[in-house]
This record gives C-alpha cells, structure tokens and sequence, in this order.
C-alpha cells in the first residue's frame, strides 16, 4: 500500500513574544492512501501547524514531510491535493461558479472538462441553485460547502480537510460526510483535522491525537478506543496523561 | 501563463465589483463640471486651464487608485484567509505576485485612459484643442510610471500592513515629485559627504515625476524625441522589474501562521 502522508521527526517552532513556542516536536506520522485519517487534538495543540507544513506554508526546522510522495516544498505535490481551511472565507465578490472557474484556471484544467467538473461539484455539494448568487450572500453552510467544492476541483486524490465540520448543522454535517464516503470508496485519502468527535468516529479509519505538539496515540479507531469506551472518553483520557500511543500498546 | 492570468480576471472581477473606479470616474466628472461653473481668477472655460486641472486630476485619482490597489492585494488575501486555499494550488508565489501586478495595472490602464478621455472630451466641447499624439504619448508613458508604482505598492505589502504599505508608496511618490528635482540645484556648490549622500539618494529613488508630461500636453511643447520616449518606457519597464523582484524576495519564503517562525 502506498503511503499518502509521510511526516518524519517533524519540528516547527515560533517566537511569540519573545519567547520561543514550539509548534511541533519530533511528530511522526504516516498515512496509507485510501485511509479516512482523523487529526484530532485539543486548541493549540498543533494540528493546524501541521497541516500547514504539509501545505507548504511553514517550513519546519527539523525534519521531512511528504504528500504523495514528494516533498511539501514542490509544487508539483500540490497537483493532487485539496484543502478546505478551517474557516472557508473565500472572494465575497465572485460568485460560486466563478469561484470554481478560478479553481479550475489554477490546475490549468480543460475549459470543457472544468464547465463538466463545476456542474457535477455544484451538484454534490447543493449549491446548483445559488451557484450564481455572489458569495458574499452565502450562509456559513453554503461557504463551507462551497469551500468543499473548490478543494475537490482537480478530483484531488488526497484531501485535506480544516475542521470541515465547523459551524454547520446537522444536515450539512451529514452532507459532508457522504462525500467523505464518495472519496473513500473511490480509493481517495483524507486527512482531516476535527473537534467534533462524533464525526470522526463515524467516518475515520484511523487517527493520531497529537498535544502540546507531539503524537500523544495513533493507530486504527478499532484497535485503539476500548469497546466499552467512546472516542470522546478515550480522547479526553488520552490528553490528560503524556506518552504515546501506537495501535493499542503504549 | 493561464495561473498569471486567472489571478489577474479575480482582481478585476473585484475592482469592478467594488466600484472604487466608478466613484472616482463620477468625482472627477464632477470635479470637472463645478470647475467649469465658477470663474476662478477670471480664467473662465479657456480650454487650457480646463486641460491643466483635468490632467491633473486625472493623474492624481490614477496614482491614489494605484497606490490603494496594489499595496491591498496581499494584505487582503491574508486578511481574508483566501492566501491558504489560493496557495495550496499548485501557484507558485511568482505567479501569484505577476497575477496581482498585472491585473492592478491593468484595470488602472484602463481606468487612466478614460480619465484622459473624458478630459480630452470636456476640452473639446469648450472648443480647446491639442495634439492628439502628445496626449496619447503621454498617456503611454504615465502607464509606464503606474506599472512601476504598482509593482511598488505590491513590493510593499509583502511585508507591511496595507495602511503601511500605501503610506510608504505615498512617501515615496511625493518625494519624486517634491525632493528629487530640488536636488540637482541643492549639489550646486554642495562637497563632501552631503554631496555624496544627496547625489545617492538622488540616483537610487525611483523618478516618477519623469512619467508626468502634463506640461508639455498643456503647453503644446509638442511631443517627446522618439529615442528619450523609448527611454522613458525602458526606465519604467526597468523600475517595473526590480519592484517585481524585491516583491518576490519579500514574498518567497514567508510564512503564514501567528507569530514569525524562526
């Protein structure tokens, strides 16, 4: 199985006020391609950071990350990924179908192919109707969702996804997560980082809890939450103490 | 190229939208006519007092236009959170920067030619005339400067605030305008290490007042040598560059996150 995600000995830290914070310290992580991975972790734990180096935004101090094979500072590695950020602010001035035209002219896709591809995504994500109306009238849903959008334009075959869940009701969670189970049953990869436990039980393969910038358990859901506990209580038991946990052996 | 370009519709598509240069293009219709009402020191509508503050102002709405375009572009994007989306495309940050210079000077061009127009047509209905191809040259060379300035104002805002960056290109532009002509008569007699100082300072500040040919269009001096023309276009085009640059060496590695990394 080839690997999706490939972060090795990472390390990032900021100076915040004169003093020196340490965003990440020796994270090791690797995520297989066609997993549903969940990154879950408390505010400042690091989960953003580390979507950002992925990303390509920070460089880490020490060590290597790799997304489909190829190191995060090529742009090449950015042909197959998508990303929703946590809060899906996007052009209030276009409207949802230019958007995704901007999208689409950023992958140099096909005019042809991309009017196809911006049909069928405005279709998945039910913004057909509004998909003329400027963004700036969209609600939090319709941003999230139209955000979503944007971030599957190249039919990304790995997707990284912010907190995607954030600030939209239950239908619109429920919505994300069919698409979620589209893309894993067409051997897609998606990592995302969430608060909402709940969601990700319902749709991770596996996850890593990472605090105070380091791996504190990864593993599968199945081999790592007890069957008489829920992933809220193995989360908030996992947090509370320090060490790392890999697929149920501390 | 299509990356270049696709950022350059979105900057249109948000000038256009935002309507800045409608509201200008009304304030200097406007401007115009109150200016026509009243007989300011009895020069009444003589067609080169019309010119001379019409070109003025036309120049002055271009260059505000420019300076609050371009140093907004990047702050904007970051404010916004779009950067995080935009760059985890496969755009490269050169590509992001040419995209934003081109599609602000651009739609300045494009703006600056129906400032001229609308002068040349309010000059011509009160029966003024003048020489078309010197309004048109220096129409030209004004592009010329307004490329540079925005290519300025881009380079500014890789690293300060918008309202910093739009103050420092404003320091920048009234110093060419004010300062850097001063300066050969201040050398007149001047050694030492003022001499050097003023002489540095006069070759390494950008000359945008060379991009102003408003008084040779008023005045009919009739038009600029062809060789000083091309001259001016290649200063201009030169200037262009080297903003462009310093923008990417600003822009190449910046990260985006709280705090600055180490």
């Amino acid at each position: 199985m080839s690997i999706a995600i490939d972060i090795h000995d990472l390390s990032v830290r900021f100076r915040e006020r004169g003093h020196t914070v340490e965003a990440l310290c020796g994270v090791t992580l690797s995520v297989n391609a066609g997993e549903v991975f969940g990154f879950l972790g408390p505010n400042g734990s690091g989960k953003t950071t580390a979507i950002l180096v992925l990303l390509g935004f920070v460089m880490p101090d020490e060590g290597e990350a790799r997304i489909l094979g190829e190191n995060v500072r090529n742009p090449i590695a950015r042909e197959r990924i998508g990303y929703l950020p946590e809060k899906a602010e996007t052009y209030p001035f276009l409207t949802g179908r230019e958007l995704l035209r901007m999208a689409g002219g950023l992958f140099k896709m096909p005019r042809a192919a991309l009017k196809k591809r911006i049909e069928e995504l405005l279709d998945q994500v039910y913004l057909s109707e509004a998909a003329d109306r400027r963004i700036a009238t969209y609600s939090r849903g319709m941003l999230q969702r139209i955000g979503l959008a944007q971030a599957l334009i190249n039919d990304p075959d790995l997707l990284v996804l912010d907190e995607p869940t954030g600030g939209m009701d239950s239908l619109g969670r429920m919505e994300i997560r069919k698409i979620i189970a589209a893309l894993r049953a067409r051997g897609k990869t998606v990592f995302f980082s969430s608060h909402e436990l709940s969601e990700v039980e319902l749709v991770c393969d596996h996850i890593a809890i990472i605090k105070d910038g380091r791996i504190a358990a990864r593993g599968a859901v199945s081999e790592l939450v007890p069957a008489a506990e829920s992933l809220e209580q193995y989360f908030l038991r996992t947090v509370m103490r320090s060490g790392t946990r890999t697929g149920g052996a501390v | 190229m299509r990356r270049v370009l696709t950022i350059a519709v979105t900057v249109w598509r948000e000038l256009l939208r935002r309507k800045e240069i409608y509201v200008l293009l009304i304030m200097l219709a406007a401007m115009l006519y109150a200016l026509l009402s009243v007989n300011i020191f009895g020069l009444g509508t003589t067609a080169r007092y019309i010119m001379d503050l019409g070109l003025l102002m036309a120049c002055f709405f271009t260059l505000v236009l420019t300076v609050t375009i371009s140093s907004r572009q990047l702050p904007d994007e970051e404010k916004m959170g779009t950067i995080y989306p935009l760059l985890a495309k496969p755009l490269t940050r050169v590509e992001l920067l040419l995209g934003k210079w081109l599609g602000a000077w651009s739609i300045i061009s494009c703006a600056s030619a129906v400032f001229y127009l609308l002068v040349a047509l309010v000059v011509r209905a009160y029966g003024g005339s003048f020489e078309w191809r010197t309004l048109a040259q220096g129409w030209v060379v004004h592009l010329s400067g307004l490329g540079a300035l925005a290519a300025m104002g881009i380079a500014f805002s890789t690293r300060m605030t918008y309202g910093a960056a739009a103050s420092m290109s404003y320091v920048v532009i009234a110093s060419s305008f004010c300062m850097l002509p001063r300066i050969p008569e201040m050398l007149v007699g001047l050694k030492g290490a003022r001499a050097t100082v003023l002489s540095a300072v006069y070759y390494l500040f950008p000359h945008f007042e060379l991009f102003d040919m408003r008084l040779r269009i008023v005045h009919e001096w009739g038009m600029v040598p062809w060789t000083s023309f091309t001259i001016l276009l290649s200063y201009g085009a030169v200037l262009t560059a080297l903003f462009l640059f310093v923008s990417w060496l600003g822009y190449r590695r910046k990260h985006f996150q709280r705090g600055a990394a180490l």
